[in-house]
């Protein structure tokens, strides 16, 4: 048999493995800076871009796409040439892979802390930045499965097909959740509205989670793991079970997000019994990564690499437990808009994604520079430092949800609220948020510590550029007739369209109903769009990233109709595009906010005092002060435009409207500035405040009209 | 003998075993030095999958035919309510028994300090010197300066004026006790920055 010379091309990996660090700190850093917010409000008084609601959406959004994003990247170009004994297809798509990534980074950078967003979680990233993602993941999707094509081995490895998946899915997603309409260069709006909206970017949302964070990392596992520990991989059966199942299944899961929501019922329980069911396919992964070590443990207890993965796959196992978990209705009526969810995503961040990225950097350096890694005592410490780091961040944040949510539920012996000002229950859970400050501080100090070993390791040995190995050429292997699964191993094409299948059906039977029958948003008449001015705030609330902390979704609990007034209903939602129902709530539910005869109502000059200093009118408010709505100008340059858009979206404004849109605004913004004028307060109608308080003074109050 | 039967035949003698566990190897599976073992899926784990999926039956089959009311969530909600009403009917009797009096024993007005700090003070500041709200340490009040008179403003609200009414949050009787300390305690005292007076002044 006549063997093929080829060559691996370790520049890519070292230039993703790079990125992967780099950005890691900085997602990291940017996440220690807020959680520090949460607790001197005032740290970066008045200066806009650094506030909590602009940095947040940077912190995530840095953490999944350019920290795991860059580490899953690193892996996939080291481990599929290998696994398919073939170069990659295309080194010049691969640098555009990884330059239009990093440009794309960078490009979040530049715009998320400006307040330049689509105010969707996740997904903030305004429509050329998405186009440029499109265009960057399809390039890497050619080069994979390219790739994948011109391999010399017959049978493609699970960790492929675990890739495949990612990037099928990925694709999916991302554009189906960022169709929206532009307005302007950067500033657009989604084409789905309120219910639907929400159903649309949770669907995407729950699924970045399972195919950004998971299936692209279960095949770095895969690869990994085994190559580490020089074990086999447990059960060749269990990986074909637990893959077609995971993908499956989990991309109906999505509605759990919007548990006790508007949502209808029969979506709810999608929701609730497709993540009961992924139980048993996620610990499949864990199950075949953890027993791949039998008869390695001795070696466990040694390397460090294999100590971080042991840990990494562990927190999979915990954390796919506990999403089931917090996907049933009743544990989720306590954990949902609490930091529970933070806690919870955490232990997968930082234990699964963060602890895996660490150990394949820890075994890769070594290998790309042909030298022992330069302290292994030093990555010793980083592993005792990340597991301390993650469980002082996630433990105290598990107490401090469970804490809070109890208290909004606490009703005194009269049938009052106990806890009736919301402020009292974010006092109560501090404490925890410092702790967390300290688990985040630990587990950064093991990034730099990593940072230190690797750059020390690089220095010590010489980088290979290429590797060259030999392997027949792929006709020449094998007469075998495959059977069952192994007849689509050996069928790349035919397996990538049936993982899209698997992955299109979920959404499907979700979407279709939702979109097409009327009595899953029932109308409520009194529902109007919103004027000019009202439309001008709403923007002003998302580029404030104001969702990170305030829901709009009072949940049908007595505690919360007591707390915040009646719970919301659907078609209340119908022409918020984007919809802001929220996931957290850091600060009180607003989506009642104006309602005057309901339990939160404040006055126009409340408001105005609370942005200009929260801490005046609450003492131990967390929220930051908003100075620069206080004095800025609001833009009304932009009201006939965004009111077409809207009209092309169905919003009925009437015919024309966008020309007389500005006259109505300036009447609106004379009125509530002269309101406040009256009560000693200087202020012009031109400024943004004006804006938004018209806004915050509409919410909930459309169906208190027919009353 | 054809390959297949060769095939056939080699399946029970040609396994290679992995030396530390036992485990049979699976022939020809191998990517990059990477084996993969002949394991069964571990039968906790296809219990474990089956029943989630009966969990998963049972609960549509309960929603989507039998219309089960513990998961359609406007009807948990009704039930909720009604655990509610019974609690106001409660509220309701203790009302009954209540006499509007200004208080001044000190557990009393403790109780109305901590409602004042609570709630009052977001708009009214801590030390009742007013900023969105009156000040309520001076002798100028807007709707009256009797007990009955600071107890209906909780009660019904100045809703113009965007103070909401506070029949639903507060009970009557803590009601009682936060006006009983405005009167006792935050008329006279000196705030760090008094608003203006409104209203009319009385002696």
């Amino acid at each position: 048999m006549e063997l093929q010379k080829f060559t691996y091309d370790n520049k890519l990996t070292r230039l993703f493995m790079n990125a992967t660090i780099f950005w890691g700190l900085i997602g990291m850093l940017v996440g220690l800076t807020i959680a520090l917010e949460l607790i001197y409000p005032l740290m970066t008084n008045g200066v806009s871009w650094l506030s909590f609601g602009r940095l947040r959406p940077l912190h995530t959004n840095a953490v999944i796409f350019a920290f795991v994003g860059n580490g899953m990247f690193t892996g996939i170009y080291y481990s599929t040439p290998r696994l398919l004994k073939t170069s990659m297809f295309s080194e010049l798509l691969g640098k555009i892979h990884f330059w239009g990534w990093q440009l794309i980074i960078l490009s979040a950078v530049l715009t998320l802390p400006f307040g330049i967003t689509v105010g969707k979680e996740y997904a903030e990233l305004e429509w050329p930045i998405d186009i440029a993602i499109t265009l960057v993941w399809v390039v890497f999707g050619i080069n994979l499965i390219m790739t994948i094509v011109k391999r010399r081995v017959k049978h493609i490895y699970v960790a492929i097909w675990f890739y495949i998946a990612t990037f099928v899915t990925v694709a999916v997603l991302h554009i189906v959740n960022s169709i929206s309409i532009p307005v302007s260069l950067l500033k657009s709006y989604p084409i789905y509205a309120g219910i639907q909206d929400a159903l649309v970017q949770w669907w995407y949302g729950h699924n970045a989670v399972a195919f950004f964070l998971t299936t692209p990392y279960l095949g770095l596992m895969y690869y990994f793991i085994p190559k580490a520990a020089n074990r086999p991989v447990y059960s060749y059966k269990l990986s074909i079970i637990h893959f077609w199942a995971l993908i499956f299944l989990y991309i109906w899961a999505g509605p759990h997000h919007l548990l006790y929501s508007a949502l209808p019922d029969w979506a709810q329980a999608l929701g609730v019994v497709f993540s009961v069911m992924l139980i048993a396919p996620s610990w499949g992964g864990m199950i075949n990564g953890l027993l791949t070590l039998r008869g390695a443990w001795d070696k466990v207890r040694e390397d460090p690499v294999l100590k971080m993965f042991v840990v990494g796959v562990t927190a999979y196992g915990m954390s796919t437990f506990e999403g089931p978990l917090l996907s049933l209705k009743s544990v989720n009526a306590i954990s949902h808009f609490t930091d529970w969810t933070i806690a919870h995503v955490h232990i997968g961040a930082l234990g699964w994604n963060g602890m895996l990225t660490f150990g394949m950097l820890y075994w890769l350096m070594p290998r790309l520079y042909n030298t022992k890694l330069f302290s292994v005592k030093m990555a010793n410490a980083h592993f005792w430092l990340a597991t301390t780091g993650m469980l002082f961040f996630a433990v105290p944040l598990y107490f401090a949800g469970f804490t809070q949510s109890l208290m909004w539920k606490e009703f005194t012996e009269e049938g009052y609220l106990k806890y009736p000002n919301f402020i009292e229950t974010v006092v109560q859970i501090l404490p925890m948020y410092y702790l967390r400050v300290l688990g985040g501080t630990l587990y950064i100090t093991g990034v730099i510590l990593m940072i230190y070993n690797l750059i020390k390791t690089a220095q010590m040995g010489t980088f290979s550029k290429i590797e060259e190995d030999e392997a027949p050429a792929l006709h020449s292997v094998s007469h075998e007739k495959d059977k069952g699964h192994r007849i689509l191993e050996g069928k790349p094409i035919l397996f990538t369209i049936l993982a899209l299948v698997a992955i299109l059906i979920g959404g499907i039977v979700e979407f279709v109903p939702m979109f097409m029958v009327k009595s899953n948003v029932p109308i409520i008449a009194s529902v109007q769009p919103y004027t000019p001015l009202e439309l001008q705030g709403r923007d002003i609330y998302l580029r404030e990233g104001c969702y990170n902390c305030h829901s709009q979704m009072i949940r049908p609990f007595r505690s919360e109709v007591e707390r915040y007034g009646d719970y919301s209903k659907a078609g209340e939602s119908v022409y918020d595009h984007p919809f802001q129902f929220g996931s957290k709530r850091t600060g009180p539910d607003l989506a009642r906010e104006g309602v005057k005869t309901g339990p939160i109502y404040k006055p126009d000059s409340w408001h105005y005092n609370h942005f200009l200093s929260p801490q005046k009118m609450i003492s131990q408010s967390i929220m930051p002060p908003y100075p620069w709505i206080i004095n800025n100008d609001l833009d009304i340059s932009s009201t006939p435009k965004k009111i077409r858009v809207m009209q092309l979206l169905g919003v009925p404004y009437p015919d024309g409207y966008a020309e007389k849109a500005n006259e109505d605004l300036k009447k609106q913004a004379n009125k509530i500035a002269q309101g406040l004028r009256d009560g000693g307060i200087e202020v012009e109608d031109g400024k943004e405040v004006i804006a938004l308080i018209a806004y915050i003074q509409r919410l909930g109050t459309d169906i208190h009209k027919t009353e | 003998m054809t390959t297949e039967d060769q095939h056939y035949k080699n399946k029970d003698t040609d396994y290679e075993v992995d030396t530390l566990t036992n485990d049979r190897l699976i022939k020809g599976h191998e990517y990059d030095g990477i084996r993969e073992l002949d394991n069964d899926l571990p039968p906790w784990w296809k219990w474990l999958f089956i029943l989630c999926i009966v969990f998963a039956t049972i609960y549509l089959v309960r929603l989507w035919v039998f219309r089960s009311d513990d998961l359609i969530q406007r009807k948990e909600f009704e039930k909720e309510l009604a655990v509610m009403k019974t609690s106001a009917a409660v509220t309701a009797s203790n009302a009954e028994a209540f006499e509007l009096v200004l208080l001044s024993d000190g557990v009393s007005l403790a109780n109305g300090k901590e409602t004042w700090l609570k709630i009052c003070s977001v708009c009214h500041l801590l030390d009742g010197g007013g900023l969105v709200g009156p000040n309520m340490t001076d002798n100028y009040w807007i709707h009256g300066n009797k007990i009955e008179d600071l107890f209906a403003v909780l009660e019904n609200g100045v809703i113009e004026k965007g103070m909401i009414s506070y029949k639903d949050q507060l009970s009557p009787k803590q009601r009682l006790e936060v006006t009983s300390y405005v009167l006792n305690e935050l008329v006279g005292s000196t705030p760090s920055k008094p608003k203006e007076p409104q209203g009319d002044l009385y002696e």
